[in-house]
């Protein structure tokens, strides 16, 4: 059974990486500002997944920390970036 | 005991895999920002935590931490899908149709069939009916089919 779950863990990161990159690709091709804005978020958020699965594969509690502290300054910076690109200031 | 927290944990895995590709399925095909919205929204909410109830259910981390960002990222996607909607709003972005009529080629959509006899009749819609719509008076209940028809055709 352990090893059904190594596998389905490989998989599972292949396959996220891969998103990365479709992902990468929409925030290059976007159609507008607010469009490359949710690429880059949907980009933090791979990226979160993928720290989680290599806590999973490793089965290290210290790479939730990084996903802890990512998930919280890609939150801060998206939401003020799209209030910065509606108001055109930051206040 | 041990294979039922394996089976939970291949199942997270699994499932919150499928929501990540669903959800970047729909950031490269729909057509309009708001609608990419609603989909970028599925990869934070299930994919990850799923994930992260597969990280508590093997062991592998403390079980406040996890519990800690799965609240975080539960409050934080419709905050995010909030702001990023109404910064897109103000922007001017247009909305797009999100919404094709495949049957539209072969049948075209036709009208109901009481605005239809009222077509063939002649008797087009005019200006002065229009009060009828917001009036609560029970003394013209006679006339309700016609009504029906004005408030279906405005």
């Amino acid at each position: 059974m352990q090893e059904v779950i190594d596998i389905a863990l490989n998989v599972s990161l292949v396959i996220h990486l891969v998103l990365i990159g479709f992902a990468l690709w929409r925030v290059w091709y976007g159609e507008n500002a607010i469009d490359r804005l949710i690429a880059v978020d949907l980009t933090g958020t791979l990226i979160l997944a993928v720290l989680v699965i290599v806590t999973l594969r490793e089965q290290q509690g210290l790479y939730l920390d990084v996903a802890m502290g990512l998930a919280a300054l890609g939150f801060t910076g998206t939401v003020l970036l799209g209030k910065y690109f509606a108001d055109q200031r930051l206040s | 005991m041990e294979l039922l927290f394996q089976l939970i944990v291949l199942l997270a895995v699994v499932t919150g895999t499928l929501f990540s590709i669903i959800g970047v399925m729909g950031m490269i095909r729909l057509p309009d920002v708001y609608t990419r919205l609603h989909a970028v929204g599925k990869v934070s909410v299930f994919g990850v935590v799923l994930l992260l109830v597969a990280a508590k259910t093997l062991g592998a981390v403390d079980f406040g931490k996890s519990i800690l960002l799965v609240v975080f990222l539960v409050i934080a996607g419709p905050t995010l899908t909030h702001s990023l909607a109404a910064a897109a709003y103000r922007m001017g972005i247009p909305v797009r149709q999100a919404v094709r009529n495949d049957l539209a080629v072969k049948f075209p959509p036709a009208a109901p069939p009481e605005v239809q006899r009222l077509l063939e009749n002649g008797a087009g819609p005019d200006d002065g009916d229009e009060t009828r719509l917001d009036r609560e008076s029970p003394d013209r209940e006679d006339d309700e089919g016609e009504t029906e028809v004005h408030r279906r055709d405005a």
